[in-house]
């Protein structure tokens, strides 16, 4: 098939420019993924994808900066995605985080990408894990993905990340907020920012607390809690030898294959999903309008499941009494 | 298909600090559906154009208030250029004279908008452009 | 009685009035209402909260005899390109019998940047004068007896250093410290909050602050130490009661370090001095200056204890609204300055800069600068206004509006005490997100027309053209500055200059007050940049996070 994308050879000289458009290629053409995923998958370099979570205003933006800054003088590349809110009403989106990485910019061995989180609610963008694969390729070994600063429920990080950062910061009841959208227990590595704020005692005796209490599945180590000062470069060099702690341990544990092959199984699960949903609504022609076929329902009162099956017939696929939410979730 | 969302930089050159015109313009192309990365005070030119090939933006937008503008509009333009953003839009606004507005124009740099210009003008002006150029 | 409340006749005629379309609001967006009559007074004219001119609490003006006394003081910020051309401007001015000068920096100088650093290309002479070493400082006032003039001067992060170049100069001029006078600005704390022309964190600038406040209570005492500046804050977009409470929260904190530095409120209160806006909305912006005298007068006698009426006093400078001139139609601008400028003098200041009708399209040409201040002689010797103290005390209007505003500052103050501080308050963005706000609100109303600006969302002038010559600065200002400053370089001392930067950067991890090494380091021609540079070694660099 003729390729759609005229800067590949770029791309693979090390153009910046060609990676950049590359990545708004995944963003704005999903008829174009699947080309870039051929050409991209096959030249994965292994990066060690870190995901930076945490509820909003504790320094993510900070703490990656400041994480980038010290791989980068270790000789290492970086890329970093940071994710910020689109607009549910507008669309739009207000990509702030670079102003916490001046000190970054210009650098060969940095390459940071904002993104907006568009249709994804779990913090990350849908495409950000594709993006995470373009950096790889492009040559980065540690991609940061920073997410949004929602508070809960940002667990698109732990699919699309190897290790998972939390960071919080003292005075705030982040702890109880953390604990509600399950992301303690997924956290790799705790980092409490700010420690120089009133209440750094109170919340490291929470979080002891917690993990005696044993709120993690039992596989899982009880995560490394530590203390930084972002803003002041202060821990950051105690987190970086932390965390290469971790993917040394991860790495040789078979651990990180274990991850990259969840994402690959993942994807091809949503692809397909995909496929057959676009098929499904070929094959069943114009009364697959969900958007019309819902108002008419609802106008009438009546449940959905006679349309359903009648849809279903159509395309000789099954949807049966005993399972009627079929292959779609709620 | 919906017409891509615009992507654009928003910055300050230069040494002064008057953001207030680029915050409200920042909001406004929010608000009007626009991704903006606001890259803040005291931008370089390097640092801005650098800023723009990572993220691939539609457009660059500079406020300038200190009268530096003539400087860091075409310091900015020749930057785009070298780095193979001469198709995109470098616009932006302050205190210009329409005779400077006029010379950069000239130098390839698209309209300025000034105090007292509304922000549906800049928002309509940006959305022309970018229908009128797909990538 | 047959009598019946003429108030009570009023009321159902004016609600069965047909009403114009429009929005009676404030340029704030603060409501009013039609009509304020004698009940809007209550507990508003008594000697405790109207009093007397030059009287506590001050409301009607700090003088007894205001403008019958002493007109204010017409002062025009003015400076640009190189130290030579503004010398040249200075000279001028004093023989036309000016006995004060004014100077604008180029921005690299307010930012504490050398001319010849990679972000001040292009900036150099632009919007003021650059001053890299002390010898810009000795050519600036070459020949200007610096003992016999007041000089202000509008610089605020490197304000020490600068000040330190200054008396540096003083000296070798042999002009002793106890006689000089003047002002600096020297309000970082606005810097946070608008301006954002700062260079290290809060702290070590506030103890730069105090320092020199210290220095010159001992040794400089009839120089103007803070000039607590709302000005900025307002064309950063405020409301004017933000204004109002964001510029006095300062003035207090800058109260507090100081006797927190061990300072008695009466050396030093008297010496602290205020700069507000004048913008469109007349009487609100009358209300608040003197809202402001009395806001201040109360908190330095009740809680920070003054006992000199000096202290008590809230003098200010007043400038008109850069923010409210427009591009188009430009001498429309000169009439909406007039406005201001006499909101400003009904608001009893003590100076008043006009500004120019062209300056929403370029630097002023001399020609808009002299029609600015001739706006103010109009005012001062043609329209009458002066002959009477404090002319609008107790009207129902601005004495009601007064007290609104006050209550309004009183609540702000609540709210930044709660989050700490002003300085918590600005490391939480709370000052930068409610200008944010306020900013974005007003734009809003200009979109959706609630609030008209003639020439510009409404009344447009289709075929304009404009009319107006504009003032170009020639761009060899900035060349000719980089190569003064590294003839200085290859021409000073070198080990002199690294032994008193490295005493600075020293000290400056010490309690020690810090003026006599910024002398130190300004005598051997060590340069603005590479003083600040020293300093940042020990207080590192401050990065704002963005606040929408």
């Amino acid at each position: 098939m003729k390729s759609k994308i005229e800067f590949w050879d770029d791309f693979f000289k090390g153009s910046r420019l060609a990676c950049a458009r590359l990545i708004t290629k995944v963003e704005n053409a999903p008829a174009l993924v699947p080309e870039i995923r051929d050409r991209i998958i096959p030249c994965l370099r292994g990066a060690v994808r870190i995901g930076i979570t945490g509820p909003p205003g504790v320094g993510k933006s900070t703490v990656t900066a400041s994480l980038a800054g010290l791989a980068v003088k270790a000789g290492r590349k970086i890329g970093i995605i940071a994710v910020d809110p689109s607009s549910p009403f507008t669309g739009g989106a207000f990509l702030g985080d670079r102003v916490r990485m001046q000190n970054l910019i210009g650098n060969p061995n940095v390459f940071i990408r904002s993104q907006a989180s568009r249709e994804g609610h779990g913090g990350l963008s849908p495409t950000t894990p594709y993006v995470a694969d373009i950096l790889d390729a492009f040559g980065f070994e540690r991609i940061l993905i920073e997410t949004v600063g929602v508070g809960q429920a940002e667990l698109d990080v732990l699919g699309c990340a190897d290790l998972v950062v939390l960071v919080l910061q003292p005075g705030t009841g982040d702890v109880i907020q953390a604990l509600k959208a399950g992301i303690i227990e997924v956290a790799d590595l705790i980092l409490v920012n700010k420690a120089d704020m009133p209440g750094l005692e109170s919340l490291l005796d929470a979080l002891k607390f917690l993990f005696d209490m044993n709120a993690r599945p039992k596989a899982k180590p009880i995560p490394p809690i530590l203390t930084a000062s972002a803003l002041n470069d202060q821990g950051i060099d105690e987190l970086q030898a932390e965390l290469e702690k971790l993917i040394e341990g991860q790495a040789s544990s078979g651990f990180l294959k274990q991850k990259k092959l969840a994402r690959l199984e993942g994807e091809i699960k949503a692809a397909i999903q995909n496929e057959i949903w676009e098929k499904f609504r070929a094959a069943a022609g114009p009364e697959a309008d969900i958007a019309e076929a819902a108002k008419r329902l609802d106008d009438d009162g009546r449940s959905p499941y006679d349309y359903i099956r009648d849809l279903g017939r159509r395309v000789s696929l099954k949807f049966t009494t005993e399972n009627p939410h079929g292959e779609h979730r709620p | 298909m919906a017409d891509p969302i615009i992507k654009v930089i928003i910055a300050k050159p230069g040494l002064d600090g008057h953001d207030r015109g680029a915050k409200v313009v920042a909001r406004a192309l929010v608000e009007a559906g626009m991704e903006v990365v606001y890259l803040g005070l005291r931008q370089t030119p390097e640092a801005i154009v650098h800023a723009a090939v990572e993220e691939d933006v539609d457009v660059i937008g500079l406020s300038i208030l200190s009268g530096a503008h003539m400087t860091h509009f075409r310091k900015v333009k020749e930057l785009m250029d070298k780095e193979g953003l001469g198709d995109r839009l470098l616009t932006g606004g302050g205190i210009i004279p329409t005779k400077d507005q006029a010379k950069l124009a000239e130098a390839g740099i698209g309209r300025l908008f000034g105090p007292g210009d509304d922000l549906q003008t800049i928002i309509d002006y940006i959305r022309d452009w970018h229908r009128s150029h797909p990538r | 009685m047959a009598n019946t409340d003429p108030k009570k006749t009023w009321e159902p005629k004016f609600g069965r009035s047909e009403l114009r379309d429009a929005d009676f609001t404030s340029i704030s967006g603060r409501p009013l209402r039609p009509l304020y009559t004698a009940d809007d007074l209550a507990g508003l004219d008594g000697d405790d909260v109207l009093g007397f001119p030059g009287e506590y609490p001050y409301t009607r003006g700090v003088h007894p005899s205001m403008y019958r006394g002493k007109l204010w003081t017409m002062r025009q910020f003015s400076g640009m390109g190189t130290a030579e051309q503004t010398n040249a401007r200075y000279k001028f001015l004093l023989e036309k019998g000016q006995t004060g000068l004014s100077v604008a920096f180029d921005n690299p100088t307010l930012y504490g940047r050398d001319s010849d650093h990679a972000l001040s290309v292009g900036e150099v002479g632009k919007t003021g004068v650059a001053v890299d070493t002390l010898a810009d400082m000795e050519r600036l006032f070459d020949g200007i007896p610096l003992g016999r003039v007041s000089t202000s001067m509008t610089i605020n992060a490197p304000a020490a250093w600068i000040f330190a170049m200054f008396l540096a100069n003083a000296e070798k001029q042999g002009a002793p410290f106890a006689g000089l006078r003047g002002t600096l600005q020297n309000d970082i704390l606005k810097e946070y909050i608008a301006q954002k022309e700062w260079i290290f964190p809060p702290l070590p600038h506030l103890r730069l602050i105090t320092d020199l406040m210290a220095f010159c209570a001992g040794h400089v005492p009839q120089w103007n130490t803070i000039s607590v500046s709302g000005y900025h804050i307002r064309e950063a977009g405020s409301t004017a009661a933000q204004e109002l409470a964001f510029t006095l929260a300062d003035g207090f904190e800058y109260v507090e370090r100081a006797v927190a530095a061990g300072m008695d409120v009466d050396d030093f209160a008297p010496r602290l001095s205020f700069f507000f806006n004048a913008h469109m909305d007349f009487f609100e912006e009358i209300a608040k200056m003197r809202a402001a005298r009395r806001i201040w007068a109360r908190r330095l006698k009740d809680k920070y204890k003054a006992k000199s009426p000096r202290s008590w006093l809230c003098r200010f400078h007043v400038q008109t609204a850069g923010c409210s001139l427009t591009a188009q139609q430009p001498e429309l601008n000169i009439v909406r300055t007039a406005l201001e400028a006499l909101s400003g003098v009904l608001g009893g200041c003590q100076s008043l800069h006009t500004n120019s009708m062209d300056e929403a399209l370029a630097l002023p040409s001399e020609k808009a600068v002299e029609i600015a201040l001739r706006t103010q002689q109009i005012i001062a010797h043609e329209s009458g206004v002066p002959h009477v103290i404090d002319p609008l005390g107790g009207s129902y209007y601005v004495e009601k509006l007064t007290a609104e505003l006050e209550e309004e500052a009183e609540r702000i103050f609540h709210k930044i005490d709660e989050l700490g501080g002003v300085v918590p308050a600005i490391e939480q963005g709370f000052f930068q997100r409610e200008i944010t706000r306020a900013a974005y609100e007003y734009q809003m109303a200009l979109f959706r027309k609630r609030k008209v600006i003639v020439g510009v969302n409404d009344f447009r002038n289709a075929e304009e053209t404009l009319e107006i010559p504009i003032l170009e600065i020639d761009e060899s200002v900035e060349r000719d500055q980089v190569r003064a400053l590294h003839e200085v370089k290859a021409r000073r001392d070198n080990g002199a200059v690294r032994r008193s930067l490295a005493a600075l950067t020293k000290a400056a991890a010490t309690p020690e007050n810090l003026m006599p090494r910024l002398l130190d380091c300004a005598r051997v021609y060590a340069t603005l940049g590479e003083t600040s540079d020293a300093l940042t070694v020990a207080f590192g660099e401050y990065m704002e996070k963005p606040i929408f």
